[in-house]
């Protein structure tokens, strides 16, 4: 194998131009979340922007580079907060959603048995309530809100991809090492964290990007369809539903701009995903960051060195 | 075969026992704002009824346990419950609405399989051409595409720059089969993108993955033609993993064209669910659900025995 410089970045950057572009883009959807309130011309007042109905319905102009909604709000303003919210609930979503399907899915492959069987068969009959009728009843039930957002959309998710996860890990634990780790009293918990997690990393990693997407189309189809985030929050797809249906003939930017933040947020968050799946695919290569060949290398050198001494010693001798 | 299949249908009647017990409990984590619902609906009409009458009609003052057997004992003799609001019962709305829905999957599926599998095998023939490049990349776009901002486009710019407008009143199959076929023919178009976007590229990368392998080499040295090659040889070997992730997106069609169904005002189940969720109208709601579980679980089973047609090496067990 060459050698890998940079690390992952490194050679995603080398091999996959426009993934490492949408990391940007997503990099920089990011930072507009985060200084929203720097970056806004218009800022929050009371955790929320207030409309001002004498500027409603402006056309994109200087002063509102977006133009302005049917409130009178300047619409970059909530653009950048509206980014916010995905960010926030994207991001959480993610973590939150890997961490529930791996806990799910290597628990379920390492300690086996019973549990797995009872598991397993619970998660069959799970998945056959289609994601986003459990995402309407539990919104429904639990209110709106971006806490109960995240909840809502990570539990299902995690549990769906808790199955790719189990299959992952099951072929690692009927690897050899693994047995070996288990004939040498490695409990369940050791092989857990010690062999499987760090094995099934790749596959983890790679699946980061393609949540973060479907996590930000999910979210903003739960907003369009009045089940997201409260009211006055800003979010894109409430936006849409709110003002740019019925303004999208008399003002289309107010259409226009949400759905093409949606868009590119989740096209940049596919492609980053293609880009690691190939950078990381692990029928192609090993396991990642679990075996150094440079550490060997350096212990052999040493070996060999050592030998070279020791035969020179004596040579020496004789 | 038959005993395979008799087999399977069996083993659904436990899973589907537990989707039953999660989706009631699911409806049931907060039932006090059914109760309040119910007794504001009746106060609307014109009539009083008091909290606890409210919980006796919903069915509410028996203990959790025997609601959920009542439930599945009406379920077994075709009872789903009254709906609250509607004067209907649940079983005669899913009952004239699933047709609906269930020929907007179909339709859609039609349509993105139609364009997925040709696109896809292109794709694959040709790989790192500038068409291929520019198909894999439309194809991310429309994966990436919110259905719901591109449904409220489609209703918006023909009507004005052709001055066709998508018609939105439903026309039942039976009632014309052409006003029909024209009244689907744009929310399964819509439908079908998102769909065909993630199944074009799975398409290309499965069977690339076949082409790499030494009998398809042989393939091309005997001279076949190519489109032997790619069709007897390639793509049926990569059926398999297409048929499973076809079959895992018409469960995604369903919580898609609840969307669908609610924008383009057509009156199936999604949108009824939808309505009775934010009525909190919790038996239509649960009856809903379920009808969508029996009807991802028959896909999986039909997937399943499709396997067997796609390799004969696969034994049902």
């Amino acid at each position: 194998m060459e050698k890998k410089k940079g690390g992952l970045l490194g050679t995603l950057w080398r091999t996959k131009k426009v993934s490492f572009f949408c990391m940007l883009v997503l990099l920089a959807f990011i930072f507009a979340a985060v200084f929203a309130d720097a970056l806004a011309p218009q800022k929050m007042q009371n955790g929320m922007l207030q409309s001002r109905l004498l500027e409603a319905m402006q056309a994109p102009s200087l002063k509102h580079p977006l133009g302005t909604d049917a409130m009178g709000r300047d619409l970059l303003s909530y653009m950048l907060y509206g980014a916010r919210t995905s960010v926030i609930i994207g991001l959480t979503c993610t973590v939150l959603t890997t961490a529930i399907s791996v806990v799910l899915g290597a628990s379920s492959a390492v300690i086996g048995g019973r549990f797995d069987l009872y598991l397993q068969r619970v998660i069959d009959a799970w998945q056959c309530i289609p994601g986003m009728l459990v995402s309407l009843i539990l919104m429904s039930m639990f209110g709106s809100g971006i806490p109960q957002m995240i909840l809502v959309l990570s539990i299902p998710g995690g549990i769906g991809g808790s199955r790719m996860i189990r299959s992952a890990a099951i072929s690692v634990k009927d690897s050899g090492y693994c047995n070996m780790s288990r004939m040498m009293g490695g409990g369940s918990h050791w092989r857990l964290w010690k062999h499987v997690v760090p094995n099934v990393m790749p596959l983890i990693l790679m699946n980061l990007a393609n949540c973060l997407g479907g996590t930000i189309m999910a979210e903003s189809t739960l907003s369009f369809l009045g089940f997201g985030v409260p009211v006055n929050t800003p979010d894109w797809g409430a936006l849409l539903t709110a003002q740019g249906r019925s303004k999208m003939y008399s003002a289309p930017w107010i259409g226009l701009a949400p759905g093409i933040a949606i868009t590119l947020m989740v096209f940049a968050a596919a492609m980053l995903g293609d880009g690691l799946r190939d950078v990381l695919d692990p029928r192609l290569k090993g396991g990642m960051g679990t075996f150094s060949l440079k550490k060997i290398h350096k212990i052999a050198a040493k070996y060999v060195a050592s030998l070279k001494k020791e035969g020179a010693k004596a040579n020496a001798k004789a | 075969m038959g005993k395979y299949v008799t087999k399977r249908l069996l083993l659904l009647i436990p899973t589907l026992f537990l989707v039953c017990l999660m989706v009631f409990v699911l409806m049931r984590m907060v039932p006090g704002s059914a109760v309040e619902m119910v007794v504001y609906n009746f106060k609307q009409n014109g009539q009083v009824i008091t909290e606890a009458e409210a919980r006796a009609r919903l069915g509410l003052d028996k203990p959790a346990v025997e609601q959920f057997f009542v439930w599945i004992w009406g379920m077994l003799h075709g009872d789903l419950g009254d709906c609250l609001f509607r004067g209907d019962t649940v079983w005669h709305v899913i009952s004239s609405e699933l047709p609906v829905s269930l020929e907007l999957a179909i339709m859609s599926f039609i349509i993105s399989t139609a364009a997925s599998i040709p696109l896809g095998l292109f794709c694959a023939a040709h790989p790192d051409t500038a068409a291929d490049v520019a198909i894999r990349t439309l194809s991310v776009i429309f994966a990436s595409v919110p259905v719901f901002w591109i449904g409220t486009m489609v209703l918006v710019y023909p009507a004005v720059w052709w001055g066709y407008s998508v018609p939105l009143t439903f026309v039942p199959i039976t009632k014309g089969f052409v006003a029909n076929m024209k009244m689907f023919l744009v929310p399964s178009l819509v439908a079908a993108l998102t769909t065909c976007g993630n199944n074009i590229r799975f398409v290309r990368t499965c069977t690339l993955e076949v082409m790499r392998q030494d009998y398809v080499r042989t393939a091309w040295a005997k001279g076949a033609k190519e489109r032997r090659v790619m069709f007897s040889h390639a793509f049926r070997n990569a059926l398999i993993p297409v048929v499973t992730m076809f079959g895992g997106s018409v469960a995604g069609m369903i919580g898609g064209n609840v969307v669908i169904e609610n924008m383009f005002n057509i009156p199936g189940i999604g949108q009824q669910v939808v309505t009775a969720l934010s009525n909190r109208d919790y038996p239509l709601a649960q009856g809903c659900t379920v009808v969508f579980a029996i009807f991802v679980m028959l896909v999986n089973l039909i997937v399943d025995i499709t396997y067997k047609w796609c390799d004969p090496r696969v034994t049902l067990e």
